[in-house]
């Protein structure tokens, strides 16, 4: 390795992703790659934990025992999986404390989905159950990504979000059982909840601009439509089969292609609220602003009694 | 006084008496006593454990990936593999 | 349906564990009003444990009285009136700071060693078990929380001041936590507990001590080997005299529930 060029240097790199290798911290890689993982491992932390919020809201008002200790564990695996993500982004030379500052003051971008409101009980099960499905498929395919610690913390979550998706379609199931009410609560649930889930595997192809490099070094191995065709595919069946309908008059399946054909999301929509602009951006900063300054005084004095005491 | 988010600690985990600790992350916190804890609250909630170990980050001394050298095996050292060898058969005592 | 027998008083013995369990609960649900609000991560997801361990004491101990009297968990706690809760008016007060929440699990935590341990050798047999499997939990809180208090208590000057604010405000508080139950010298005499004023000695054996030495101030003395307390004590939560804080507690806690109370959810 010492003496080599910048490009022999990378195409080593390449050679042994390519292989199926895998890239672990203390590694040579490039800049951009690098960035690149910061970037999107960052991201997927600050979501972890901006995700406490719109479910977090509802444990204290959680119908029954076995439905509130659900909800808690969730929320709080929510929490261990920001952790785990990012310590990985940690191992690529960023620190926490710059990664939430990034977050607080704006600076970062976190998935749009969390930025929708979440006004019902129904809300908690349906994102449990859609979005927690879409997400999934998503870290299912990272899992397979080319670095280690990312990789790995996949494969942690992945296996603890397959509860998360399992509890939210049993509350939905048990409204579908229930009044007229519930089941409309539900369905409602699902009408809102739809698009936004859509959008989380990102912007199309045609509009991605991370995707391309993304691919050779298989930091991504699916393209962004690709999962969302996978999700489609996967949930709409099970939508149908509890009763509930899909909110798109043109999702059908197409015998000759073996996939749902479904109405495209309005991009527009999912650029404005990424940047900022969604109905709970605002509040959901807002909130973990105030955790943070709250929380100052006993970071620091944890910090402090640390030092002496060892 | 600076705001940080603590220092970092390995931590290690033993599933079973028997098997060895594994790494399986870290945590952040003061002091080792609280890493433990945090450590059970996020590595041992589901999984089985009987121990867990936490060590500084930077207490781990490690090799450097970009220096392969330091593990090189140029010459064959096959001699060291007990493959390599022919296996007594098993004895029988002698008869008297 | 498991029955007593006849040498235990039932009454007295129902109303100690819906107090009991309404304890866990009412703290469990403060506890879990930090989950996406803690000071750190790993705070948050350690108080979402304790949280969730507090809320399944809860559970535990009502499912037990459910199989005395047939009343469900989920009905005891959805259903009834704010002012049938049996909790102690501590376990209701808002989260406040994190001084006062992790004050509050601490004065509460010790008492939980000295309540279950003292349930142990009861002469009713099946709470023997329920206690055993309350403390093997209880062990990890009190680590946690003792060690938040020790460390915080004398950290910085912002964090003593914070706490012994937290230790002013929930000391006289905490001592709700024994207020004598209805029934008490029944339950005594059949050896099913050990007497409040006992157990709250115990307490202030462990807790005023711990605090001392982490530089905070108690209005407990002791002389003679008796603790002797100079603050008036938070009562009447054992006898349904609460206040505003567990109506509206309780009202959030209901809310969902009641839109469809015989349904499943």
């Amino acid at each position: 390795m010492t003496g080599q060029s910048d490009e022999q240097k990378l195409a080593e790199f390449e050679a042994r992703i390519a292989a199926g290798d895998r890239v672990e911290p203390g590694d040579w890689m490039p800049d951009e790659y690098r960035q690149n993982l910061i970037r999107m491992i960052g991201q997927h932390a600050h979501s972890e934990i901006v995700g406490q919020l719109p479910e977090g809201k509802w444990i204290p008002y959680a119908p029954g025992f076995r439905r509130k200790l659900i909800l808690l564990a969730k929320v709080q695996d929510e929490a261990g999986h920001g952790q785990l993500l990012y310590r990985a982004a940690e191992t690529l030379g960023k620190s926490r404390e710059n990664m939430m500052d990034e977050l607080l003051a704006g600076k970062a971008k976190y998935s749009n989905v969390f930025n929708y409101p979440t006004p019902t009980w129904a809300d908690v099960g349906v994102i449990g159950w859609l979005v927690d499905t879409a997400a999934v498929i998503n870290q299912t395919m990272l899992a397979q990504g080319s670095y280690g610690p990312y990789a790995r913390a996949m494969k942690r979550i992945c296996y603890e979000e397959s509860f998360h998706i399992k509890q939210g379609y049993d509350a939905v199931v048990a409204l579908t059982k229930g009044t007229p009410e519930q089941r409309a609560m539900a369905q409602d649930a699902v009408n809102r909840w739809w698009y936004p889930t859509l959008m989380m595997s990102g912007p199309p192809d045609s509009m991605s601009d991370h995707t391309a490099r993304a691919m050779r070094w298989r930091i991504k191995t699916k393209t962004n439509d690709q999962v969302r065709q996978e999700f489609v595919d996967h949930i709409v069946p099970q939508i149908r089969a509890i009763g509930l309908e899909v909110p798109d008059r043109n999702c059908a399946y197409d015998e000759k292609s073996g996939h749902y054909r479904f109405t495209a999301p309005d991009w527009n929509e999912l650029r404005r609220v990424v940047n900022g602009d969604g109905p709970m951006n605002k509040e959901r900063l807002e909130a973990r602003k105030k955790a943070h300054d709250d929380g100052r005084w006993v970071r620091e004095a944890l910090a402090t009694k640390g030092r002496s005491v060892s | 006084m600076s705001d940080t988010q603590w220092e970092t600690y390995e931590v290690f985990h033993q599933s079973r008496r028997g098997k060895p600790h594994e790494h399986v992350g870290s945590v952040h916190a003061p002091d080792p006593e609280m890493a433990l804890q945090m450590a059970r609250d996020q590595f041992a909630r589901r999984l089985e454990c009987v121990s867990l170990w936490v060590v500084r980050t930077k207490d781990v001394t490690g090799t450097d990936y970009q220096d392969p050298d330091f593990f090189s095996r140029s010459f064959d050292k096959s001699y060291r593999d007990p493959k390599g060898f022919n296996a007594p058969a098993k004895i029988e005592p002698d008869t008297p | 349906m498991t029955g007593i027998s006849p040498n235990i008083p039932r009454d007295p013995l129902l109303k100690l564990l819906v107090a009991l369990a309404d304890d866990e609960l009412i703290l469990g649900h403060r506890d879990s009003e930090w989950t996406g609000h803690a000071p750190i991560l790993e705070e948050d997801i350690a108080f979402s444990n304790i949280a969730q361990d507090e809320i399944g004491h809860s559970l535990a101990l009502f499912t037990f009285y459910s199989e005395l009297t047939g009343k469900s968990p989920d009905s005891m706690v959805f259903e009834r009136p704010w002012k049938d809760f049996a909790c102690c008016r501590f376990v209701a007060y808002p989260k406040g700071d994190f001084a006062y929440t992790v004050v509050r699990q601490y004065l509460f935590d010790e008492a939980e060693q000295v309540r279950m341990n003292s349930l142990l050798d009861s002469s009713f047999e099946p709470i023997r078990g329920l206690a055993t499997k309350i403390l093997a939990e209880e062990a990890y809180h009190l680590m946690h929380s003792k060690g938040l208090v020790v460390r915080l208590g004398d950290a910085t000057e912002e964090s003593h001041r914070r706490m012994q604010q937290a230790v002013t405000d929930a000391f006289p508080q905490a001592l709700g936590m024994f207020e004598t139950l209805n029934g008490e010298a029944d339950l005594v005499k059949a050896g099913v507990v050990k007497p409040s004023d006992v157990l709250l000695q115990q307490w202030l054996e462990r807790v005023v001590p711990t605090l001392t030495d982490s530089t905070l101030k108690t209005e407990a003395r002791r002389s003679d080997g008796t603790w002797n307390i100079q603050c008036k004590p938070d009562h009447g939560g054992r006898v349904g005299n609460h206040g505003e804080h567990l109506k509206q507690l309780v009202s959030d806690l209901q809310s969902v529930y009641r839109t469809a109370p015989g349904a499943g959810w």
